[in-house]
């Protein structure tokens, strides 16, 4: 490994936003090939970056190409030819990557790269929201959503361990909220650089499919056709990713419990049980709203409602068993989305959980929230409203579905 | 291997009679040219008697002296001067009239080639002759590895299969290689379900993202200190100057030091023959169909070698396969360029299907191109600035070049002329980006504007057609 990038010991405790958070993860993990290009809210993200490398504090290649689309494709250069690479993004920007972005998971490449999550163009807007992400959910890529600056920071170097195993060999998003995450201030305690290394171990990112005179080989050609060894060896291609992405479960499970051994800080994998054991109706939440979804929660304990919660860390792969048995016993469900699925007019979370359920051998009823489009503010209020439906509709109520929380903000 | 020779080459169309050469010839060799311009068959036409130096010389066969012998080193026909006996056998047995009596003192005179700088050459204001030196790239390349398997499922007379063989064995096994959904990795380079064609790595980029992910591979064999290996694309025109332009300009911006080569068959061959950017005004494609109200493409080509001079890459260049020697010349620098900065070959490459040429046709059609000026042959340097490396003076009329090829079947008057004046005016620019500004149009700024002579006009040329041996 290279000798720069070592960070200076005297100051592990900053109070910096989700994008510095995000490029100290980034930077502790090492990337030898960095690709830039801002846009709004990532934007001081990769100005970390870039600040970092040429301030030698990271010893990273810093391409600043001309879209985002260049971004993905460098780094799938970079990656063939044997680099650990990073990289983030948000909505028009990750819309413009698509073409490399949705090729990415199929060459297998195993690299991280931050979505800042955004609502999407049109309606025009710059604000949080996590319509970019939830779109490209069924691309290929594992989705991670952070609640915190430090999860931020703390997950990178989790995902490219999960990236980079030999079961896995695929690309991870890390994503956490535009606006809320990426501008929002907390404390952030770095880990070691010594303890990602270790944590990290070696890179082997193109044993598979590489770009290398020394081992010539003919990367991704032509499969398929109209019937034979063709087609079945796109088939075995195909259902190799699925594998992967099914694998990613137990690996991610494990990045986590590792990670919490050697920094004490024991992240939720998967999902995060809050307030659960005696719960009779339950929130499902994911990435920062989770917050004020909790103090909501407490608030309506409080008044001796048995509520719940459960936050979604690991959305791709989806954590189907895990949703299933942490809402088995439940007797309503209210599912907060940021984002819209336009084709079951619901929120995608709730979607997925509905999906989830399935498995059950009860049917639980459940509603689908959507807040926090276009850089709204979802509330404990908002929760508390959502909380109150939520009870209404395990009393057997009719609770029309969706409901949207920001509609009538003043 | 055998070993090929260089030569002099005679364009018979090219030449107007100078007698240049044969001033040049006799000057060097005080006393009789070896070489003869002598009117052809066709009206106005002439044709040239020199020494072929031919692999089964008859003049060495009846020579009863040994005075001539061909020597295997340069593959000249040496006569030797203590030796000849003078009978003059071997003028009579020499079906080129290029081996004749000196009418004075009588001996035998024949050409010699010069040492390999022939004076006829450098004397011929027409470029009607022509240095050869295609034997040396045989000698230096021929028994390098060919990179392809030999079934590549190319068109017949595929310029671009030509193309990729002869860059590939020039650049070896140290290279990454880029090659862009179209002809090339269609032919089977890439290949299919697990079975390549290429023996270097090589693959499928985007057909948008080819400079980008080039870029990633060498800034990270650059970092990790393997700065040897040639990172290189050999891309179609449609992914380069169309969907994938973003990615050159930005590499090119970067100052990203690979080599990119723009194999320039004017349009998507491999998708069905349709229009880019890079297809020239009036030509017929699939999507620029001939019928009652359109007749071909109706805006005119995109010129991306210029546009990556503006960009002021490392290196630029054109190239034709008719002109494989400078081809080779202007692949070395592009090579070395690419360890430097962004390096830009662009070939242009006629598609005997696409095109409707004749197979055979393919190389005739890239010499009429570039005789004709619709192609120009320069190269640039941020250094050195634009030159050209063939001079566009003295062009054959573009219509010579338009008969040729069946995407242009269909053009009217007024097409050719609209097409000739865009080549008109691309060299005139050209030229001002070399620094050559014409006699003519010099003459003409500093004229009064009543002026009826065109000052410093060429003369027309003097026929010397007494000049016999």
């Amino acid at each position: 490994m290279s000798q720069a990038a070592a960070l200076s010991r005297d100051s592990r405790t900053l109070v910096i936003d989700g994008n510095e958070a995000a490029a100290w993860g980034a930077a502790l993990s090492r990337p030898d090939v960095v690709a830039v290009y801002p846009i709004t809210p990532q934007s001081s993200l990769v100005e970390y970056l870039a600040k970092f490398i040429a301030e030698g504090k990271m010893d990273a290649e810093l391409m600043d190409v001309e879209g985002e689309h260049s971004v993905l494709s460098v780094l799938h250069g970079a990656c063939l030819a044997g680099g650990r690479t990073y990289s983030a993004t948000s909505a028009q920007g990750l819309a413009y990557m698509f073409e490399p972005y949705f090729r990415t998971p199929g060459l297998r490449l195993p690299m991280v790269v931050s979505l800042v999550t955004r609502d999407s163009v049109t309606p025009c807007c710059v604000w949080g929201g996590q319509q970019d992400a939830m779109t490209v959910k069924e691309v290929g890529w594992i989705q991670m959503y952070c609640e915190t600056q430090q999860e931020i920071c703390d997950s990178i170097p989790i995902a490219y361990k999960v990236a980079e195993h030999a079961d896995v060999m695929l690309p991870v998003n890390v994503c956490h909220d535009g606006n809320y995450l990426s501008y929002g201030v907390a404390r952030v305690d770095l880990p070691e650089q010594e303890v990602v290394d270790a944590f990290l171990g070696e890179k082997n990112v193109n044993w598979h499919a590489c770009l290398d005179p020394e081992r010539p080989m003919a990367v991704d050609p032509l499969t398929g056709g109209a019937g034979g060894a063709g087609p079945s060896m796109f088939v075995r291609y195909r259902k190799g990713q699925c594998a992967g992405m099914s694998a990613a479960l137990d690996v991610i499970v494990a990045a986590h419990e590792d990670w919490g051994r050697r920094t004490g800080r024991y992240w939720s994998p998967l999902i995060e049980e809050y307030r659960m054991e005696d719960a009779e109706v339950a929130l499902v939440t994911i990435g920062s709203m989770t917050g004020a979804a909790k103090d909501a929660v407490d608030e309506a304990r409080l008044d001796g409602r048995r509520v719940g919660l459960v936050k979604i860390k690991t959305f791709r792969p989806f954590p189907a068993k895990a949703i299933a048995a942490a809402l088995s016993k439940v007797k309503a469900i209210g599912v907060v989305d940021r984002a819209v699925n336009f084709g079951w007019n619901c929120g995608p979370v709730f979607q997925e959980v509905l999906a989830a359920l399935y498995a059950l051998p009860v049917r639980v009823p459940l509603v689908s929230f959507i807040g926090g489009l276009a850089g709204a503010d979802i509330t404990p209020e908002h929760f508390a409203r959502s909380i109150a439906d939520t009870i209404r509709l395990a009393a057997g109520e009719q609770v029309s579905s969706p409901v949207w929380l920001n509609e009538f903000d003043k | 291997m055998s070993i090929a020779y260089d030569t002099i080459a005679f364009r018979s169309a090219k030449c107007d009679g100078c007698g240049e050469c044969m001033k040049a010839c006799a000057a060097v060799k005080q006393g009789t040219s070896r070489i003869s311009i002598v009117p052809g068959a066709r009206d106005g036409a002439f044709e040239m008697a020199l020494c072929r130096q031919c692999g089964d010389p008859k003049c060495v066969m009846v020579c009863p002296a040994g005075a001539l012998s061909k020597n295997a080193g340069n593959g000249i026909v040496d006569w030797a001067a203590d030796r000849c006996v003078d009978c003059l056998l071997c003028t009579s047995g020499c079906a080129y009239g290029a081996i004749s009596a000196d009418p004075i003192g009588g001996r035998v005179i024949k050409c010699d080639q010069c040492g390999g700088d022939p004076a006829c050459v450098g004397a011929c204001p027409t470029d009607a002759l022509e240095w050869g030196s295609a034997g040396s790239i045989y000698n230096r390349f021929g028994d390098k590895e060919d990179m392809f398997v030999p079934g590549l499922a190319g068109c017949q007379g595929c310029n671009s299969e030509l193309i990729m063989r002869h860059v590939m064995r020039r650049i070896g096994r140290n290279s990454v290689l880029a090659t862009p959904p179209g002809c090339i990795p269609g032919m089977g380079s890439v290949g299919y379900n697990g079975k390549t064609g290429t023996k270097v790595p090589v693959f499928h980029p985007l057909l948008t993202n080819t400079a980008s992910m080039l870029a990633g591979v060498r800034r990270y064999y650059d970092k990790i200190g393997r700065k040897d290996i040639v990172v290189m694309a050999l891309a179609g025109d449609g992914g380069t100057v169309d969907c994938g332009f973003h990615a050159v300009s930005g590499a090119a911006e970067r100052g990203e030091k690979i080599l990119y080569i723009c194999v320039d068959n004017e349009g998507y061959m491999n998708t069905g023959m349709q229009r880019s950017g890079a297809t020239p005004y009036g030509s017929w494609t699939s999507t620029t169909p001939v019928g009652d109200k359109l007749k071909g493409k109706t805006q005119d080509a995109k010129n991306m070698p210029m546009i990556m001079v503006a960009h002021r890459a490392a290196y630029v260049a054109t190239a034709s396969t008719a002109y494989m020697e400078e081809l080779y010349d202007k692949l070395d620098r592009a090579i070395e360029a690419s360890f430097h900065g962004f390096s830009y070959l662009h070939i242009y490459s006629p598609c005997p299907t696409g095109w409707r040429v004749p197979a055979n046709k393919v190389i005739e059609a890239c010499r009429l191109s570039v005789e004709s000026n619709f192609v120009t042959l320069w190269e640039y340097t941020p250094e050195a600035g634009l030159r050209f490396t063939r001079s566009p003076d003295r062009p054959v009329p573009v219509v010579d070049y338009a008969r040729t090829i069946g995407k242009y079947r269909h053009l009217d008057a007024d097409q050719l002329a609209h097409i000739q004046a865009k080549v008109d005016e691309q060299v005139a620019l050209l030229k001002r980006l070399a620094g050559e500004v014409s006699a003519v149009s010099a003459a003409r700024a500093a004229a009064p504007e009543d002026s009826s002579t065109s000052a410093g006009a060429v003369p027309p040329p003097l026929r010397h057609e007494t000049f016999r041996p």
